[in-house]
C-alpha cells in the first residue's frame, strides 16, 4: 500500500483512564474484529494482564478504515504497557509510531503517569491527538480537564474529541482525526533495511517472533537478516502482520508494522530496540535509542517442596523465552535450601511472574523480601553488585556502600502535599521541587533510594492521599549511604533469607519491627523461641515466641470423632505452607515481614 | 448379628432444651409438649428396628437436657429402655440443676439410673448469667441432696474455664464449691465457641492461650490433691469412678446411637443420626453411614487412646488390627518415641506428660499425609 495511507499509532494514558477500552471499540469500528470474536479489551491477551486491568506485554494490530475522504486507510494500532516497570518497553513502542492518542479521563484529569507518557511521546516527536474520555459519568468534568491539558501539558484541545470509550460516543471523530492529524510514514523502500523490534514473543514451533517497524527498506522471506546490537544473523522464514490474528504477507516496507519469524531460538538474540537490518546491503547505523534492560528489583524464589526445584526450573525456562527482562540463575540458601535469585524490571513484574508461576504452574513459592542491587565498594578498591542482601560482605572488608536512587515525581492536589512529604521524608527522600501546575494540584519531586520505593511507597502514597496522588519515576543513579546488613536469628541461628540491608539510622526501628512482626507470623512451638535482630553480630532487637503451652482439644467423645479429626487434617494441611528452618517452623509470609515497620503497623 | 458382637453401648440425645446455653452447640430445641410425644414415638421405632443388645453394659442419656421432658415422658423413655438395661453397670443421664424435682427423681431411681452428669458450669453467679445458664449454685446443692437422697450418689460435675472474663480466683472458688458437693467425677472443659452457638454470633472469645493454660494447669494440681486423679485431658475421678461409658469411646469400642445428633459405631462403620429434630422425625431409621478403613480405625484409636492418662493396650491394638503399632505408624512412631513426646510402658502406649496437654501436635504428627 501507498505509504501515504498508512498511519501508525499508539494510545497512551494514565492507568485506568480507558486505554484499552478504547482500543476494543476501535477494533469494532474498524470492522476487524466481529463483536462475537470478542472478549473485553481484546489486547491484553493474556488472563492475568485481563485481570489486572493492566497491560504488559505489547502488540500491535493492523486494521483497515474507511475515512470520510473516501479513501481506505491502514492503521497499526501499537498497545503499550500501562506501568512504570516498563516504561523503555513503552518508549520504544512510541518510537515505532508517529502518532499518539492521549487518553484522559474527564473524572480524573491530568495524572502523574499522562505527563510522562507525553513527554515519552514528545521525545520521540509524535503528533499527540488528545482525546477526553469517560464523559458519560457523572462526575465527568470535560471543561476542567481541557484546561488541565492545555495548561499543564501545552497541547491545544479545541478539537479533541469528547469521548466515551465504554458506549463508543464519538470514538469515530477520534478514529477521522488519526486519518487527518498523525503523518504517513516515511521512508526509501529501497534503503538498506532499518527495522526496530518493539517486541518479540515465543512461539513453540516458530521460535521467537519480532515484532518490527520498518524505518527504511524492506525485509522479505530469504532475506538474510542481522541484529545490530548482538549480531545474530538469520534468514527469514515468514513475515506477517495481525489483525489480530496472524496473517502471513509476501514482505514488509518502509512505513509497515509488523512481525517475522526466522527459527530464532533464543529471545536474547531479539532486544526489543534493536535494530534488524539486511546482511547483503547493511545500513550503517542503527535507529537510535537501544538500551539495554537491566533488572531493577532481585527476589530469591523457593519451591515449598523442595522436589519441585527442577519444576521451577523448567516453569522459569519457559517464561523467559517470552520476557527477556525476566533473569535468574540458582541460589542456595541454608534456610529454604535450592532455589533462584530472580530479576525483575520492578515490583509489579515481579508480582506478576510470581503469580504466573503459581497459576499456569502450579507450584507453591516461598518468595524471600525484594531487593535492589548495592554497590558495595571494598577496602581494596574492588566493587560487588549485591542483589542478595546474605551474600553482603563483612563489614570489616567494606569501604562504603552505595544503593539506587530514583526520581520520583508526584503529582498531588493541595490538601495532601502534607501528608506525602511525610511519606517522601520518611521515605529517606531528598526533596527536590515542588511546582503549582494548576490551580490546587502540584508537583512534587523527590529522590528516593529505589530499595524505599519497591516495599510498599505506592499503597502508602494512594492511600495518604485518598487515592489522589500519582506517581512515576526514573533511576537516577547511585549514591553513598550508610548501609548495612541486618541478621535475624530465630532460636540462635541465623536465617540466611531473612536478612536485609537497612540504613544504620533506621536499622534498631526495623529490627524491632521485624521481630515484632515475626513473632506474630511464627506459631507457637513446643519450645520457646528467640527472635533476634543483628547488626555485624550485635543484637539489636529481641524478642520471645513463649511456648505452645496447650494444645489439645477439650471435648472428645464418641459423636466428635468425624469432626474433631478434620480439625487436626486442617492444622496439619497449615503446616504443609510452612517452612522447616533449622528447629522452627515458619510461615511463608514470614519471609516478607522484613518490609514491615514498627512505625508503620501493618 | 451375634449378640456378643453387638454394641454393650448406647447413648441416646434428647434434643430438648428449656433454655439456651451461649456455648452449645449440640442439637436442641426449646421444649414442647407435642413435639417431645412426637419424638418419643419416633424413638420408640427406632430402638424396635435396630434390635439393641439387650445386654447393655453402659448406658448415657445426654442432650440436650433430659429432664427438659415432663415426668410423664422422662418415665415413657426409660421405659422404652428397660428391656435392654437388666445387667447395666452405668447408666447415666445429664441434669440441669433447674429441672430435676421430686417426682423425676424418682422416675430415675425406679429405672435402675445410677449415675447423673450434672451441668455446674461454674459456681459464678454473674458468670452463669453471661453464658446463659439459668440456675444458682443453690439449685445445684439441692439437686445433688435430692439425687443422694434417691440412691443415686455417682454424681458428676461439669465445670468450664476459660469463659469470657473468668478469673482465676473465680475459677478456683468454683472448684472449691464443686468438691463441696463431694462428686466421685469431675468434668472440666475449656470453652470452645462454635460458629453456631450464641457465643459464635456474637463473635465472643475465650480468654487469650497463657490464661488458659494456667487455668488448666491449675486444674490438673488441685484436683488430684483432693484425691481425683486425672485420667483423660478434661476428666477426674475418684479411684474407681471413671466413667465406663466414657471409656468405651476413649478405647475406640463399637456404640449405639439413638436420636437426632447423635453418632454411633458398629461394625467398622461410623453413623451420624439426621441433625435436626424435624429431619429425624421424618425418618427416624435414617444413618448417614461413613465406611472406616483400617486406616482410619488406627488413627483413630490413637487419637482417641492417647487421651487417656493410661494410654493404648498395644496387644489390644495389634490383636485388633493384626499389625504393631510401630507397623501401623512406620516412620512417625519410630521418630515420636525417640523424641521422648510418645513412650511405651508395661505394654501401653503413652503420650508423655511434657506432651499430654500439646497431644494436637502429636497426633498431627501421626496423621498420614
Amino acid at each position: 500500500m501507498d505509504q501515504k495511507y498508512i498511519r501508525n499509532f499508539c494510545i497512551i494514558a494514565h492507568i485506568d483512564h480507558g486505554k484499552s477500552t478504547l482500543a476494543d471499540r476501535i477494533l469494532e469500528m474498524t470492522d476487524t474484529v466481529k463483536e462475537r470474536d470478542m472478549k473485553t479489551q481484546l489486547l491484553d491477551d493474556m488472563e492475568l494482564e485481563r485481570e489486572r486491568g493492566i497491560t504488559i506485554k505489547l502488540n500491535a494490530v493492523q486494521l483497515s478504515y474507511h475515512a470520510k475522504d473516501g479513501h481506505e486507510y491502514l492503521f497499526n494500532l501499537i498497545d503499550t504497557p500501562g506501568h512504570v516497570d516498563f516504561s523503555y518497553e513503552v518508549s520504544r513502542s512510541l518510537a515505532a509510531c508517529e502518532g499518539a492518542i492521549l487518553v484522559v479521563d474527564s473524572t480524573q484529569g491530568v495524572q502523574a503517569q499522562t505527563l510522562a507518557n507525553t513527554y515519552l511521546a514528545l521525545d520521540n516527536d509524535l503528533e499527540i491527538i488528545p482525546v477526553i474520555n469517560k464523559v458519560d459519568m457523572n462526575n465527568s468534568q470535560p471543561d476542567v480537564t481541557i484546561r488541565e491539558i492545555e495548561d499543564i501539558i501545552g497541547l491545544d484541545c479545541s478539537e479533541a474529541p469528547l469521548i466515551s470509550a465504554r458506549t463508543g460516543l464519538n470514538v469515530d471523530q477520534v478514529l477521522e482525526q488519526v486519518v487527518t492529524h498523525i503523518p504517513a510514514p516515511q521512508g526509501d523502500k529501497n534503503a538498506p533495511l532499518q527495522a526496530l523490534v518493539f517486541d518479540s514473543f515465543y512461539d513453540p514451533y516458530r521460535g521467537v517472533i519480532a515484532l518490527v517497524r520498518v524505518r527504511e527498506g524492506s525485509l522479505k522471506v530469504g532475506d538474510k537478516i542481522r541484529f545490530m546490537a548482538t549480531g545474530a544473523e538469520y534468514e527469514v522464514l515468514e513475515t506477517g502482520i495481525r489483525n489480530p490474528r496472524e496473517v502471513r504477507v509476501d514482505g514488509l516496507s518502509a512505513g509497515d508494522v509488523g512481525w517475522f519469524a526466522a527459527s530464532i531460538k533464543s529471545i536474547k538474540h531479539v532486544r526489543v530496540g534493536d535494530t534488524v537490518t539486511s546482511v547483503a546491503k547493511p545500513a550503517s547505523e542503527p535507529l537510535a535509542g537501544y538500551r539495554r534492560m537491566n533488572p531493577m528489583v532481585y527476589c530469591g524464589l523457593y519451591p515449598s517442596d523442595a522436589a519441585r526445584y527442577e519444576d521451577l526450573h523448567d516453569a522459569l525456562d519457559k517464561l523467559q523465552l517470552n520476557d527477556a527482562s525476566l533473569q535468574y540463575e540458582p541460589e542456595t540458601s541454608q534456610a529454604l535450601g535450592f532455589g533462584f535469585r530472580c530479576g525483575f524490571l520492578g515490583l509489579l513484574h515481579m508480582d506478576v511472574i510470581q503469580e504466573r508461576l503459581e497459576r499456569e504452574y502450579n507450584l507453591d513459592l516461598i518468595c524471600t523480601a525484594p531487593s535492589v542491587i548495592y554497590h558495595v565498594y571494598l577496602s581494596d578498591g574492588s566493587m560487588m553488585a549485591i542483589d542478595n542482601p546474605a551474600k553482603m560482605p563483612d563489614a570489616s572488608r567494606i569501604d562504603h556502600v552505595e544503593e539506587p536512587y530514583v526520581k520520583a515525581s508526584i503529582m498531588v492536589p493541595d490538601s495532601y502535599i502534607g501528608a506525602v512529604m511525610d511519606l517522601c521524608q520518611n521515605k529517606r527522600g531528598i526533596y527536590q521541587n515542588m511546582e503549582v501546575i494548576d490551580a490546587g494540584r502540584n508537583m512534587i519531586i523527590y529522590e528516593l533510594p529505589l530499595s524505599e520505593i519497591i516495599y510498599d511507597f505506592f499503597d502508602r502514597l494512594k492511600s495518604c492521599s485518598k487515592g489522589y496522588a500519582s506517581l512515576d519515576y526514573e533511576l537516577v543513579g547511585y549514591r553513598k549511604e550508610d548501609l548495612v546488613r541486618m541478621d535475624i536469628l530465630l532460636n540462635g541461628e541465623q536465617v540466611d533469607a531473612l536478612s536485609v540491608i537497612v540504613h544504620r539510622s533506621n536499622a534498631y526501628k526495623r529490627g524491632s519491627g521485624i521481630t515484632i512482626r515475626l513473632k506474630e507470623l511464627i506459631p507457637k512451638q513446643q519450645f520457646e523461641i528467640p527472635v533476634q535482630a543483628a547488626v555485624g553480630g550485635k543484637v539489636i532487637a529481641r524478642t520471645n515466641i513463649k511456648s505452645l503451652r496447650k494444645n489439645v482439644l477439650a471435648k472428645c467423645y464418641g459423636g466428635d470423632i468425624s469432626r474433631k479429626k478434620k480439625l487436626l487434617e486442617k492444622q496439619k494441611e497449615g503446616k504443609k505452607r510452612m517452612k522447616e528452618v533449622g528447629s522452627v517452623v515458619i510461615p511463608q509470609e514470614a519471609f516478607m515481614s522484613v518490609l514491615s515497620r514498627e512505625d508503620e503497623p501493618k | 448379628m451375634n449378640q456378643n458382637k453387638k454394641p454393650r453401648a448406647l447413648y441416646i440425645h434428647v434434643p430438648f432444651c428449656r433454655s439456651i446455653c451461649f456455648y452449645c452447640d449440640f442439637c436442641h430445641r426449646f421444649y414442647q409438649e407435642k413435639e417431645a410425644d412426637e419424638w418419643l414415638l419416633a424413638l420408640r421405632r427406632e430402638i424396635s428396628h435396630y434390635r439393641l443388645n439387650t445386654d447393655l453394659k453402659t448406658v448415657y442419656i445426654g442432650g440436650g437436657t433430659p429432664t427438659a421432658l415432663s415426668g410423664r415422658q422422662l418415665d415413657s423413655l426409660l421405659s422404652l429402655l428397660d428391656p435392654y438395661t437388666k445387667n447395666v453397670l452405668e447408666y447415666t443421664i445429664e441434669i440441669n440443676p433447674e429441672t430435676l424435682d421430686e417426682q423425676k427423681a424418682a422416675i430415675l431411681t425406679a429405672h435402675g439410673i445410677n449415675r447423673a452428669s450434672i451441668g455446674l458450669q461454674t459456681a459464678d453467679g454473674e458468670l452463669l448469667q453471661k453464658i446463659g445458664r439459668h440456675h444458682t449454685t443453690a439449685d445445684v446443692t439441692e439437686t445433688v441432696r435430692l439425687l443422694k437422697e434417691h440412691g443415686i450418689d455417682n454424681i458428676s460435675l461439669d465445670l468450664m474455664y476459660s469463659l469470657p472474663d473468668q478469673t482465676m480466683e473465680s475459677l478456683r472458688e468454683s472448684i472449691r464449691f464443686a468438691l463441696s458437693l463431694q462428686p466421685k467425677h469431675l468434668s472440666l472443659y475449656s470453652l470452645t465457641v462454635e460458629e453456631n452457638t450464641v457465643f459464635g454470633r456474637k463473635g465472643v472469645t475465650p480468654l487469650d492461650e497463657e490464661t488458659e493454660a494456667d487455668m488448666y494447669e491449675e486444674i490438673c494440681r488441685v484436683l488430684p490433691e483432693a484425691g481425683y486423679r486425672q485420667y483423660e485431658i478434661s476428666n477426674f475421678a475418684l479411684p474407681g469412678y471413671e466413667s465406663r461409658h466414657n471409656l468405651v469411646y476413649w478405647h475406640y469400642e463399637d456404640f449405639y446411637g439413638l436420636s437426632a445428633g447423635a453418632s454411633g459405631m458398629e461394625d467398622h462403620c461410623r453413623y451420624d443420626k439426621p441433625a435436626g429434630l424435624s429431619e429425624y422425625l421424618q425418618d427416624p431409621l435414617r444413618r448417614d453411614l461413613i465406611p472406616l478403613p483400617q486406616e482410619d480405625e488406627m488413627f483413630e484409636t490413637v487419637m482417641m487412646g492417647l487421651r487417656l492418662k493410661d494410654g493404648i493396650s498395644l496387644s489390644v491394638f495389634q490383636e485388633r488390627f493384626g499389625m504393631t503399632f510401630e507397623e501401623a505408624f512406620s516412620g512417625t512412631a519410630e521418630k515420636l518415641l525417640g523424641e521422648g513426646k510418645l513412650l511405651i510402658k508395661d505394654g501401653y502406649l503413652k503420650c508423655a506428660d511434657a506432651y499430654y496437654h500439646l497431644l494436637n501436635s502429636v497426633l498431627s504428627d501421626l496423621l498420614p499425609v
